[in-house]
């Protein structure tokens, strides 16, 4: 068989396999991605036409105070859930890779659960857990601060505490990652630091942590463009108040779109967070290589 | 889909010359948000409206209330998806307007109905009309808030005439005196309402507002001139309450309906849906006391109540048949001609043939209170007022806040100054 033919071949077999993906991505992502950008640039209302105003809607944002104060809570909360969520789900995957078997698999379970979950079924657990008349969490409030406190009403408690409901809801699926991780670490290498007198610490800070590092960026990663996209628990949780403690980004681009009718304004408001997703993400993973290099 | 096919045969067949009455069951696609006391009394309605028309069959819907209600309505509208008729807001309409989400009712569709603009309250009938005056929905109550109130426990007491009315308070401090005395008898949250945002800080904020004669908008500024140090005022007048422990500490609408079924409000402001479901546990003997209704009293300058209506909606859609708009006005008519039943979820009619009606005149306490309607105090005409507006919002985001004590109520009346402001210019 000719290298030609054969080269033939294995292109049809490639765009057979990826052709149902790409089709899907093209109709369903590119399309409408390539819409918003388009939609950014002129003065639209949700739905129908607008006519282009340039950078217009961006000059606004520019200088739009809810603006700047939804960027600012975003890396609050992310602040709040991104390095102790990885840290959280590190203890937790090296807790249970010492549990063998089905204890193993029993643990593993309880603690990705409330990934499964759909996040109006977390929000409202948690809703009824922290109710102020009736909330089971109240007497642990108040042994603590003396008095009951409606969390989600209270500009002090309402990040932290949707943060609190995050790191529950998706740290199952880190601890997941994690195990991963620590299962590709060869057992070999631990006996022979055993033999050589390391200690459990140094075992931990001279072969666990380096080699799980790649999996620790990833986490990273991965939670830091998840968290900024924060919307759902904000919205069912304390709708942005009070008095925009808890607005977030994509709070202001859905109150923009769906409450106020400016499409334009709500598109320019998506690029902007998607470009700084973008950049953040690919500084914060840059960084996480030089450190892993080291 | 069934309904759109439906739709679609029954335009098919009225071209072909085949449609005859018998055969043509018309099915009406119906969407509405109330899924409280009143809601039920609609349900009815609607199971007593298909009964009676063999060729119309409702097909209702309930929705939840407020943002997701319009969020949908919106984005179902402008893709010919929505329902052929929906309850709307009046309040509402400024928005429904800017979104082009509503047909215009004709004269035309008026006559289909069997109705005419005279049967109707002239206001409510200003709030169902554009800036030219065209109708563009037909209104179907006033609902305001009223102060309910515990008759056994005030039984004796110099707040209660011999009507069993309450009497006697005129001024907010008469009002703290009031709650104060209650406080000291054993009422934990002696004043209930939904404090914790939502529309009832808002309801009890805007009457406390008016009274003063307040305004939230005037050509196109928010809360201008003294408006402001009104607006603070109102805010103060619940903050100071709340401070002093006589209204419940962040309570949520359910709560604040328990609050005062289970006695530990010995008033309590909401909307007038709620008397069916204390007329309903009143029956039915759960309720442990006598309670009526009364007007909101006037604690300021001026006798006034918030007040919204809901309203009937034909959904902005091209490919709406003739045959289908019919049957949604008929529906219309005939809703509006037995609303003494809505009457019964305690909302006054719009159609003032039912409010003349002996009947309607011997509901209680409802024809006590329907006297509000004289000085209600509809929400502003301006697309960031309303059901799930930006207004709204403001009383989630500093209203409620500031009722609360993290915000003064200075701050909270400047900052929403400012961000409604923001979205008018």
């Amino acid at each position: 068989m000719s290298l030609k033919l054969r080269r033939r071949r294995e292109m049809r077999a490639a765009l057979l396999l990826t052709g149902p993906f790409v089709i899907v991505f093209i109709v369903f992502f590119l399309y409408p991605t390539l819409r918003v950008v388009t939609m950014s640039f002129t003065n639209a209302a949700l739905i129908g036409g607008g006519d282009w105003i340039g950078f217009d809607n961006y000059a606004k944002l520019l200088k739009d105070k809810l603006f700047y104060t939804s960027l600012w809570n975003n890396f609050y909360f992310v602040l709040l859930t991104v390095i102790p969520t990885t840290v959280i789900a590190l203890l937790i995957a090296l807790a249970v890779n010492k549990l063998r078997g089905r204890v193993q698999a029993l643990v593993l379970t309880l603690f990705f659960l409330p990934y499964v979950l759909p996040v109006s079924v977390v929000t409202m657990i948690w809703a009824w857990m922290l109710d102020f008349q009736f909330g089971i969490l109240q007497p642990l409030i108040e042994t603590v601060t003396g008095r009951p406190i409606a969390v989600f009403k209270d500009p002090n408690w309402v990040m932290p505490m949707i943060a609190v409901v995050t790191v529950w809801w998706t740290n199952g699926f880190n601890v997941l990652l994690f195990i991963a991780g620590l299962r590709n670490i060869p057992p070999d290498l631990y006996e022979a630091a055993a033999l050589d007198g390391a200690t459990a610490w140094q075992r931990f800070a001279r072969v666990t942590w380096p080699l799980l590092w790649p999996v620790t960026a990833l986490v990273l990663t991965l939670q830091l463009i998840l968290q900024l996209k924060l919307f759902d628990q904000v919205y069912l949780l304390s709708k942005g108040g009070p008095f925009n403690q808890s607005y977030v980004v994509l709070m202001q681009m859905y109150r923009e779109a769906f409450q106020l009718n400016n499409g334009g304004y709500a598109s320019a408001i998506a690029m902007v967070l998607f470009i700084t997703i973008v950049i953040v993400s690919v500084l914060q993973f840059q960084l996480l290589r030089i450190g892993g290099r080291k | 889909m069934t309904g759109r096919f439906t739709k679609f045969a029954a335009t098919v067949a009225m071209i072909a010359g085949l449609a005859s009455p018998a055969w043509a069951k018309v099915q009406v696609e119906w969407w509405d948000f109330l899924a409280g006391g009143d809601g039920v009394r609609m349900k009815a309605l609607i199971q007593q409206f298909n009964a009676e028309h063999p060729d119309i069959e409702i097909k209702g819907t309930t929705l939840e209330w407020g943002m997701p209600f319009y969020t949908k309505v919106r984005t179902a509208v402008a893709v010919g998806e929505g329902p052929d008729i929906m309850t709307y807001h009046l309040s509402r309409l400024p928005l429904a307007l800017e979104e082009g989400v509503l047909s215009p009712i004709t004269d035309a569709d008026l006559a289909t109905a069997g109705l005419s603009k005279e049967e109707f309250f002239p206001a409510s009938i200003a709030a169902a009309s554009d800036e030219a005056g065209q109708l563009m929905a037909l209104p179907f109550d006033i609902h305001a808030i009223v102060l309910y109130y515990n008759k056994t426990a005030l039984a004796g007491s110099k707040w209660l005439d011999t009507d069993g009315n309450l009497t006697g308070l005129e001024s907010v401090e008469d009002m703290t005196e009031l709650l104060t005395w209650a406080k000291e008898q054993g009422f934990s949250d002696p004043l209930s309402f939904q404090t914790a945002g939502g529309g009832g800080t808002w309801r009890t904020f805007y009457t406390l507002f008016t009274q003063q004669g307040g305004q939230l908008v005037t050509d196109g500024q928010v809360l201008e001139g003294d408006n402001l140090a009104k607006a603070t005022r109102a805010i103060q007048i619940l903050a100071d309450w709340r401070a002093a422990g006589l209204i419940p500490e962040q309570a949520e609408y359910e709560a604040s309906v328990a609050l005062f079924s289970g006695k530990k409000s010995i008033l309590f402001i909401n909307g007038v849906w709620e008397v069916p479901t204390y007329k309903d546990q009143s029956t039915a003997g759960t309720l442990g006391f006598d309670w009526s209704a009364n007007e909101v009293p006037q604690l300021l300058d001026q006798r006034s109540t918030w007040a919204d209506s809901h309203g009937f909606a034909i959904p902005n859609d091209p490919n709406m048949s003739q045959e289908t708009r019919d049957a949604v006005l008929t529906i219309i008519g005939w809703m509006e001609k037995h609303s003494l039943a809505w009457g019964e979820a305690g909302h006054i009619p719009a159609y003032k043939p039912t409010v003349d009606s002996a009947e309607y005149q011997g509901m209680e306490p409802n024809a006590t209170y329907a006297v509000l309607a004289e000085t209600a105090a509809f929400d502003p005409r301006t697309r960031i007022a309303g059901v799930a507006s930006p207004v709204y919002d403001a009383v989630d985001n500093l209203i409620a806040p500031a009722v609360h004590g993290f915000l003064s109520p200075e701050d909270a009346a400047l900052q929403m100054q400012e961000q409604l402001q923001s979205l008018l210019d």
